[in-house]
């Protein structure tokens, strides 16, 4: 009896292990929202708020925030170093602190905006793939970013397709407003993420072509900016590493600030 | 009664003036009443029988023997009434008889006209012919002269009665004219008789006696009385037209305000009438369709057993116009309202919106512009340049971020172009944006606070104070109390904005609520020169769109009747308009042009045009010239010969120079005034005989007209003393006065 009591423990203990290191790490290793302190002016109200989309994993299951998915790529630095530059670049009164938002409660209406990262891991249920097919239509913006080749592409696709059944990803040309609103972005590269470090390659997987891409309203207006085959996240978490090329960071900015100022304008 | 006994009519007692015909003078007269009483009271004294009585009762026996003596005194210098009397056969007597349409209503199983006529043909006229020549007149807009009264019609489309009356003697001019009789039921279409016609009319001392038709008042009727509508309309627009009603017999019950066009139902709306007799009020939202002219009906309905049913529904005429007046929106900060203005403004097919937003410290992003050029410097410098458009929103901006010229610019925007200016709350807004020290404050519609720090990113609700209930910018539900209890229920704004009271003479039509504290005006408009500044003291409405249903209109809605409020009434360079679009049995039209620069200064100088298309496709030309009383505005009054719709296009220009055109529409009804006000206007057929010394009759007592007539002092006349003393009074106030005597007497045991 008293063995049968230690195994029982012990498996109760390992499974609790298991669950706080899943937490604790994502795909790419440590969860670093610890090695960021929080902004002294973080509680500030703003007009505009880098909104991180929490959703559920492909891998964990749908519905289970438990296991941490990928949702939290790069988070927080990325957010928290892009919306530095955003405040110095532009007129936007913006929050030093980003807001997560997940598709199972009505908050996500609060924040028009929002971001999503590492989608080709994203399993959206029917209520969730409809809460965010209402937010798009109603107003709210949502850019995916850093997903990769043609196995990641499938993966984003079948949740999208149960947000908006009957519309198409339609690549974006540089014709395209979201361009264009503040910067003239007429050349775009693959914006690579840090695994250029160790592969010595811009592309992951057989993703080799950045593909630019949306989700258009009625008016012909974005509503899902996508941004495949390329790890713009990477682009602002890095920018303080020596390593990681500026003409990167560079367009990373562009393009985020780019995509944030064209929500709040069409 | 008063005839039998003083022998004359009270008339002849009004116009007369007494006299003693015996030539003793008056104070013998007065000498014989004196010495008379005295000696009375001396034989009342010395008699023996008298003096057992009291002396109260010897006075009173006194004074009725003087009494009775003074009055035979009077009757020795033969009193009489000198009155003036028209001269048998030698005057004229003109009389005239409404022929209108309201004349033929049916009343008691007849028509006022067969009533007319039977007063007429019961003796009266019969007895006017004994003494004087008559001549008939039909009279309607004007008067014209008939052999009998079988020749009336009621057919005239209209009554004038001052008109009528005017013509009537100018027509007898020559005419030795004693009096006039007119026949009417008073109601008249031009609103009553003004005071210069009424002393143009008395001028001519010709007496006007009245005899009145119809029922002063129905028992059961309602009637709409007016329909305020603005001449033109945006397309897509929904429009406030406020109908004006009175009614009798139908007080707390439920009618229906209906809006037609084309026999399509635009609008309905159940009302709760009011008290009986009393002016009521409501206002009705509809939209009145595609660009064009738009011929829309009023009506009230649903009221059982009316006695007239014609006087329930009135046209109006509204130009619903095809161009998109363009709104000049400056941002100065991206802002999620900014996204979802533009977003409502994209789905209105009536208004362009133009919009600069400040991205950056150095640029500005353009949407909406006509080409790469317009307002690739920014904001208008000249006014030219802001004058192009009829709306401007400005929204968080610092007041700075303006030279004084162009601050001067935007004043003069609302003040002399008459163009829309909106103020948006904001972080560099209003007060925060130093607003209140700027020469722009003076064109707010609210005082702004003397601090920084009123723009509160706190949630607020919204409250649609009285003034508010009744807008069309605030209506977001027909039914007011629906409306309120809408924007109660909206979603929360994420901002607001402190500002002060709103300014005299500005309307605050909503107020924000914030959970925090307080109440501030949220959305405040008011008139400034030609145009209108509204404020709307939050950057926060986007809540609307992202918490309710994606379907819901709401957001749009408001922001649309905003911005079509903000531009509808703006004028361009030329303007042209007439006060009536409508003309109701009229004829005269006048067509008024407003003609201004580019800088909209007015033209005194320039060549005005109006091309007239008549309702038959002929066209006509006529120059407009300087109205000396009003600058750079040209008018002319124009007369619409047929019934039909009229179209008006009006261009002027300054030399080779083309200043502009605008276009208007009218329509003159026929047949339709006289369904309006057809109870008898007895006050106004009372005031006419009155103010010209003539006398208001009744049909049952118009028969004494014919005695009473003779007395005038207009027509050939001659001058005659009634005596007075043949009065059947003075016998039986001396058989009075005997009488009490005696049994005073007898009573008292002195006979």
């Amino acid at each position: 009896m008293r063995i049968r009591r230690l195994v029982a423990a012990s498996a109760a203990a390992a499974s609790l292990a298991s669950v706080l290191f899943a937490f604790q790490f994502g795909r790419r290793g440590r969860f670093a929202e610890e090695d960021v302190p929080v902004p002294p002016d973080a509680d500030e109200k703003t007009e505009w708020v880098f909104g991180r989309l929490r959703y559920s994993s492909f891998r964990g299951g749908s519905g289970s925030w438990g296991v941490r998915g990928s949702w939290s790529t790069d988070y927080p630095k990325a957010e928290r170093q892009f919306v530095q530059g955003v405040r110095r670049l532009t007129r936007l009164h913006t929050r030093s602190m980003e807001q997560v938002v997940d598709l199972d409660s009505d908050e996500i209406f609060n924040w028009p905006w929002i971001y999503g990262v590492e989608v080709g891991h994203w399993d959206l249920s029917d209520a969730q793939a409809a809460k965010l097919r209402e937010y798009l239509l109603r107003g709210g913006f949502l850019m995916v970013d850093d997903f990769h080749g043609s196995i990641e592409w499938e993966i984003f696709t079948a949740s999208l397709s149960r947000v908006f059944p009957d519309r198409p990803v339609t690549d974006l040309t540089e014709r395209d407003h979201i361009f264009h609103v503040l910067y003239d972005i007429d050349q775009k590269v693959q914006v690579p993420g840090i695994v250029m470090f160790y592969t010595g390659r811009t592309f992951e997987q057989d993703g080799v072509e950045p593909r630019w891409s949306a989700v258009t309203d009625d008016k012909g207006r974005v509503m899902v900016a996508i941004c495949h085959n390329m790890d713009l996240g990477d682009s602002w978490e890095h920018a303080d590493e020596p390593r990681y090329p500026e003409q990167y960071t560079s367009l990373g900015y562009r393009i985020g600030i780019n995509y944030i100022l064209y929500a709040m304008t069409h | 009664m008063f005839e039998f006994l003083f022998q004359y009519p009270a008339r002849i007692f009004a116009k007369g003036e007494f006299v003693f015909q015996s030539g003793l003078p008056v104070w013998i007269l007065i000498a014989a009443i004196v010495l008379a009483a005295a000696g009375l009271l001396l034989l009342n004294v010395r008699s023996s029988g008298v003096g057992r009585v009291s002396r109260g009762r010897r006075v009173a026996i006194w004074a009725l023997q003087t009494a009775m003596v003074s009055l035979l005194l009077v009757m020795l210098w033969q009193p009489g009434l000198r009155v003036s009397s028209l001269k048998p056969q030698q005057n004229v007597v003109a009389v005239l008889i409404d022929d209108s349409k309201s004349m033929a209503y049916q009343e008691d199983g007849k028509s006022r006209t067969d009533a007319a006529r039977e007063t007429l043909t019961a003796g009266l006229l019969d007895k006017l012919s004994d003494k004087f020549q008559v001549r008939l007149y039909s009279t309607g807009s004007g008067v014209s002269r008939i052999a009998n009264v079988t020749q009336l019609t009621s057919a005239q489309p209209s009554t004038q009665l001052a008109t009528s009356l005017k013509e009537a003697i100018s027509e007898a001019a020559t005419l030795p004219v004693g009096a006039i009789v007119l026949l009417s039921d008073g109601a008249d279409n031009a609103g009553g008789i003004d005071l210069e016609s009424m002393s143009d009319i008395r001028r001519q001392r010709i007496p006007i006696h009245t005899i009145g038709f119809g029922k002063e008042k129905f028992a059961k009727d309602a009637e709409l009385t007016n329909v305020d509508l603005p001449a033109r309309a945006l397309n897509g627009a929904r429009l406030a037209a406020q109908v004006t009603f009175r009614q009798r017999g139908y007080e707390k019950q439920k009618a229906r305000l209906v809006v037609r066009s084309e026999g399509k139902v635009l609008a309905s709306r159940e009302v709760t009438l009011k008290n009986d007799d009393g002016t009521q009020t409501e206002s009705v939202l509809f939209s009145p369709g595609t660009p064009g002219p738009r011929t829309i009906e009023f009506a009230v309905e649903g009221l059982a057993a009316e006695e007239n049913q014609n006087n329930n529904g009135v046209r109006r005429l509204v130009t619903v116009e095809s161009k998109k007046p363009r709104i000049l929106y400056l941002e100065g900060e991206p802002r999620w309202d900014f996204k979802f203005l533009r977003r409502a403004i994209d789905d209105d097919a009536s208004i362009e919106l133009v919009s600069l937003l400040r991205t950056t410290q150095n640029r500005i992003y353009r949407q909406g512009v006509a080409g790469p050029k317009e307002l690739e410097n920014g904001f208008p410098g000249t006014p030219e340049e802001l004058f192009a458009f009829q709306g401007l929103i400005i929204g968080g901006v610092e007041a700075s971020y303006f030279t004084p010229a162009q601050q001067e610019s935007i004043r003069l925007f609302a003040d002399r172009r008459g163009g829309g200016v909106l103020f948006l709350g904001g972080r560099t807004g209003l007060a925060d944006g130093g607003y209140n020290a700027s020469q722009l404050a003076e064109i707010l519609p609210v005082s702004l606070p003397d601090r920084k720090n009123t723009f509160k990113r706190e949630p607020a609700t919204i409250e649609v104070p009285q003034s508010g209930r009744e807008s069309v910018l605030t209506r977001l539900d027909d039914s007011p109390a629906r409306n309120a209890e809408k924007w109660k229920a909206l979603p929360y704004l994420a901002n607001y904005q402190e500002v002060g009271a709103a300014k005299p003479g500005a309307l605050v039509l909503l107020d924000a609520i914030p959970t925090s504290k307080g109440r501030f005006p949220l959305l405040a408009t008011q008139n400034f020169g030609r145009g209108r500044v509204g404020v709307f003291a939050s950057g926060g409405t986007w809540r609307w769109r992202m918490l309710l249903d994606q379907r819901d209109t709401t957001h749009a809605t408001f922001w649309q009747q905003l911005l079509r409020w903000q531009v509808g009434g703006t004028p361009d360079q030329v303007s042209a308009s007439t006060p009536n679009q409508v003309l109701s049995d009229r004829k005269d039209v006048s067509l008024r042009a407003d003609v201004r620069d580019k800088k909209y200064n007015p033209v005194s100088d320039a060549i005005v045009e109006a091309r007239i298309l008549a309702p038959d496709g002929s066209s006509t030309t006529v120059p407009l010239p300087l109205d000396p009383l009003a600058e750079g505005v040209y008018a002319f009054d124009w007369t619409a010969d047929k019934p039909g719709s009229y179209l008006v296009e009006v261009s002027a220009r300054r030399g080779q120079t083309d200043l502009g055109k605008d276009v208007f529409n009218f329509r003159r009804e026929d047949g339709v005034a006289e369904n309006f006000g057809i109870e008898q206007n007895r006050d106004l057929l009372t005031k006419l005989s009155e103010e010209t010394g003539g006398t208001y009759y009744q049909p049952s007592n118009a028969l004494k007209l014919a005695e009473e007539i003779s007395f005038s002092e207009a027509g050939l006349t001659v001058r005659e003393t009634r005596d007075l003393w043949s009065m059947p009074v003075i016998f039986f106030l001396l058989l009075a006065l005997c009488a009490a005597e005696w049994l005073l007497r007898r009573r008292w045991g002195v006979v």
